[in-house]
């Protein structure tokens, strides 16, 4: 098989880790404030 | 100076939230410079042809997998000691990253692996020790997580950290302890046998890998503070304001 297609897999594999680390990223720092917000508004609630 | 002061959660995640960006700016600088000269300034391989670039990724995620390892168990080890709350925290913000480069050495090297040996994986003292590297950072991450009471969860899973050190020699020391499929190191202390251009590729990307896992590390340990103090009143504070 061609060389390059080792490069582009390992390469691209690469990007798409660090890309996918740095979504969950983002999405567990909305998490944390949805959840502070939830949890204000029940006690506001009380 | 009072290092105890940044100790404190408040006072850490501002300065975490100041600093992170301009390691992610200095990573995106020195990657972009160290993919640049791997995959266009870099000479051929005389035995390995093209596809010997994969190292330029594969050395230094296999540097950073051993080493946020380290650092991991350091933190547990003074959470322990200490019983620091911040430090437990930074050990779970640090292993996820570290996992993502132990996956990334273990990807990257099976294709390497394939075109040079002539297949994907074997069970090979090196690629197995840092396998076992793999499975530590996710017991890791699950024992911290399995507990109701986050503090339990440091204890048990620093005392793992501290347990699987024990690792970090078998996976550097493998190649010369047993009879290995994988190569030895090409890089030392002592010196290298790699062109220049080669070791400056190679050594911009590991500066590059470290500095983004400081930057994430310090992104992660917000969103770690940010769930854990959020009964208290700054917290209540900060998330009313944004």
């Amino acid at each position: 098989m061609n060389h390059a297609f080792y490069l582009w897999m390992s390469y691209g594999a690469t990007a798409l880790a660090v890309l996918a680390e740095i979504v969950a990223l983002r999405a567990r720092r909305a998490r944390a404030l949805r959840l502070i917000e939830e949890e204000r508004d029940l006690e506001a609630q009380d | 100076m009072n290092w105890f002061y940044f100790a404190s959660p408040p006072t850490f995640y501002r300065l975490a939230g100041w600093l992170a960006p301009w390691f992610f700016v200095v990573a995106a600088v020195l990657g972009a410079a160290g993919v640049y000269i791997g995959l266009v300034e870099a000479p051929t391989d005389a035995q390995q042809g093209e596809v010997y670039r994969v190292i330029f990724i594969h050395v230094p995620a296999a540097w950073m997998s051993m080493f946020l390892y380290f650092v991991m168990a350091c933190y547990g080890g003074v959470s322990l000691t200490f019983n620091t709350r911040l430090a437990a925290m930074m050990a779970r913000a640090i292993a996820p990253t570290g996992a993502m480069f132990t996956f990334v050495a273990l990807w990257t090297g099976s294709f390497w692996g394939r075109p040079t040996w002539g297949t994907y994986w074997v069970w090979d003292a090196r690629l197995t020790s840092e396998l076992v590297l793999l499975f530590l950072y996710f017991g890791f991450m699950a024992l911290a997580s399995a507990f109701e009471d986050p503090r339990r969860g440091d204890r048990a899973s620093a005392l793992l950290a501290l347990i699987g050190l024990v690792n970090l020699p078998i996976i550097y020391f493998s190649v010369l302890w047993w009879n290995t499929l994988h190569q030895g190191s090409s890089v030392s202390f002592k010196g290298t046998s790699m062109h220049v251009a080669m070791l400056t590729g190679m050594l911009l990307m590991a500066f590059s890998f470290w500095m983004y896992s400081i930057g994430t590390a310090l992104v992660r340990v917000r969103a770690v503070i940010l769930e854990r103090e959020r009964r208290s009143h700054w917290v209540r504070a900060l998330a009313a304001r944004t």
